[in-house]
């Protein structure tokens, strides 16, 4: 026996227990509340301290140093086109010093704030500043970095300074935006990388998006883009070149602040709003990690056939064919999207279904090619013959099912 | 956080498989510490949502190796085993599944780590490398030992790989 398979088959029946999804939830933003609370009383702890001395302290006491951050935008020498407009820093500073929602998260800050790009934009001129700050339960001082636009804070995030791993991933983005849903700016930092964007994706016949991609402009290590957020504007930063192919590279992607919040993505048009991962055969394991690790949206999005910036969907229908290869659909903005795999797992093709129309009776109706039957799904009720819950796998030729829902039986025409 | 919600909903069972793995076949420890990573993953959820599975596989591996740091600080009795679930199947299926849970269980945590994330969760060794903050060489070294170790634990039921 190979470890993979070994290690698949000992893992086959593991699942979590039942309640296990809602007791995260509860206890995510219980702990995250808590601590909020705790950040904000340390905060207003270290105000009234730091109150006290400045008021006890004599004129001729030194000023109390605060942390002190690595990050060499703290002392670099001030970059852009508006670098000696000495008013426009001074106000930029001034804007940065007004308490925002940020402050709540950080225990101490340094009066360290130093504005390491001035420049103009299309929006007007703007300051991009970081300071030091401390963290609860951190003793290394990490680094606020954020944008200032007409004396209104844009956006403000943590640059991590842990050597460590764990935080490796939580990278900093450096993309800022301003201006309208109809045309914005995009303030984009270097950080020692290129960065490339693109916008107005093409869905190919094979039903793949693809785009053409430039590189942002970088003057002092930052970039000014401007484009419509309509066209689903797409930023990477990379060590490399553009993407030469449709493969989504959305691990390298950044996101201002405007694009990342979730309710601007949000559920797709449509969408049934359902959470579950659904059988429609008898038999339910799972392949190697081709289907194990990732959902079938994570698939075809790396596959391309998903572009950057949609919602993780939420539930997908898989079942084993009788003739030994593997289906799963789920939905996008554009309706059903099934793949097929092979029986080891490998990547066969992508399966296009029709639109989803909530409300309606079975929903989820993908046809299978090579006569394998259709994917037929509809959650709460029993389906077929047999009454399998959520979904059934209908062989060929089927042209109605019985639908159970509520103690009453409807059959529903395919 | 809807996402993260359907992140929640959609990838618990197959993190939970990773971090049975991860601490060495306890399935009790490895409940926990994915309750935990993904309770700790909301209030970042921001900044890790465009690859929020590498980031809970690293704090998985992280949190696996911390539960193992923080036993062998307090001597207590051998870690027993937790349940190994019974696979369907034919009975040799069972006696394979135990022993490779079982022979994982006796690695180094940091051996057990990279064996699990390159032949179960299929990382590259230098995506191996950067979830566990070590480099290419030792992610190769780690492999190289961990398969031998395993190929003497498992006895004569012989494991092969690719």
């Amino acid at each position: 026996m190979e470890l993979k398979q070994a290690m698949e088959a000992a893992t086959a029946d593991l699942d979590v227990r039942p309640g296990f999804v809602g007791d995260v939830m509860a206890g995510a933003r219980l702990r995250h509340t808590r601590r909020l609370l705790t950040a904000t009383a340390v905060v207003a702890l270290i105000a009234g301290v730091t109150t006290g001395v400045v008021l006890t302290r004599s004129p001729s006491d030194p000023p109390v140093p605060g942390p002190v951050s690595g990050d060499a935008r703290l002392t670099a020498a001030t970059g852009g086109d508006q670098a000696g407009n000495a008013e426009l820093i001074q106000r930029s500073l001034t804007a940065w010093g007004k308490p925002t929602t940020i402050h709540n998260l950080v225990t101490e800050i340094s009066p360290d704030a130093h504005v390491f790009w001035a420049g103009s934009t299309p929006e007007g001129r703007v300051s991009l500043i970081a300071q030091s700050v401390r963290l609860p339960g951190s003793t290394e001082p990490h680094a606020l970095v954020g944008l200032v636009h007409d004396d209104t804070v844009v956006d403000q995030e943590i640059v991590y300074n842990n050597p460590g791993n764990q935080l490796s991933i939580s990278r900093e983005q450096g993309i800022y935006r301003l201006g309208s849903n109809e045309n914005a700016t995009y303030v984009v930092l270097s950080l020692g990388q290129k960065v490339f964007w693109s916008a107005k994706p093409v869905r190919g016949q094979d039903l793949r998006y693809s785009r053409q991609w430039q590189e942002a402009p970088f003057e002092d290590g930052v970039a000014v883009v401007t484009a419509r957020p309509a066209d689903k504007p797409v930023f990477i930063r990379t060590d490399t070149g553009p993407p030469t192919d449709n493969v989504n590279h959305d691990q390298d992607r950044i996101v201002p602040r405007q694009e990342a919040r979730p309710q601007t993505t949000g559920q797709p048009q449509g969408g049934l709003g359902w959470r579950d991962a659904m059988w429609a055969s008898s038999r339910q394991d799972l392949l190697g990690p081709v289907i194990l690790q990732k959902t079938v949206s994570d698939d075809l999005k790396q596959r391309g056939y998903l572009d950057y910036g949609l919602p993780l969907m939420a539930w997908e229908v898989r079942a084993w064919l009788p003739d030994g290869r593997f289906a799963a659909v789920t939905e996008t903005p554009d309706g059903l999207l099934g793949a097929l795999y092979q029986a080891d797992g490998t990547f066969e093709r992508v399966l296009p279904g029709g639109p989803v129309v909530k409300g309606t009776p079975v929903p989820v109706r993908l046809a299978l090619p090579d006569g394998q039957g259709t994917i037929l799904a509809d959650r709460g009720a029993l389906l077929g013959p047999e009454e399998r819950e959520n979904a059934w796998l209908a062989p060929p030729g089927t042209t109605e099912v019985a639908v159970w829902r509520s103690g009453q039986q409807t059959v529903v025409p395919l | 956080m809807q996402d993260f919600e359907d992140f929640v909903a959609l990838r618990s069972q197959a993190l939970l498989r990773t971090a049975y793995l991860l601490c060495g076949g306890d399935i009790g420890a490895a409940e926990d510490i994915l309750q935990d990573v993904l309770m700790n993953m909301y209030g970042k959820w921001r900044r890790i949502r465009t690859s929020p599975e590498a980031y809970a596989r690293t704090a998985l591996a992280n949190a696996a190796a911390n539960r193992w740091r923080r036993r062998s600080r307090k001597p207590e009795a051998p870690l027993e085993l937790g349940a190994v679930p019974t696979a369907r199947g034919h009975e040799q299926q069972v006696v394979d599944t135990d022993s490779v849970v079982r022979a994982l269980g006796q690695l180094p945590r940091k051996m057990r780590a990279v064996l699990v994330l390159r032949f179960f969760d299929d990382l590259s060794e230098a995506e191996t490398a950067r979830t566990l903050g070590c480099g290419i060489g030792t992610v190769k070294s780690q492999t190289s030992r961990g398969l031998a170790r395993m190929r003497e634990l498992m006895g004569e039921q012989v494991l092969t790989w690719n």
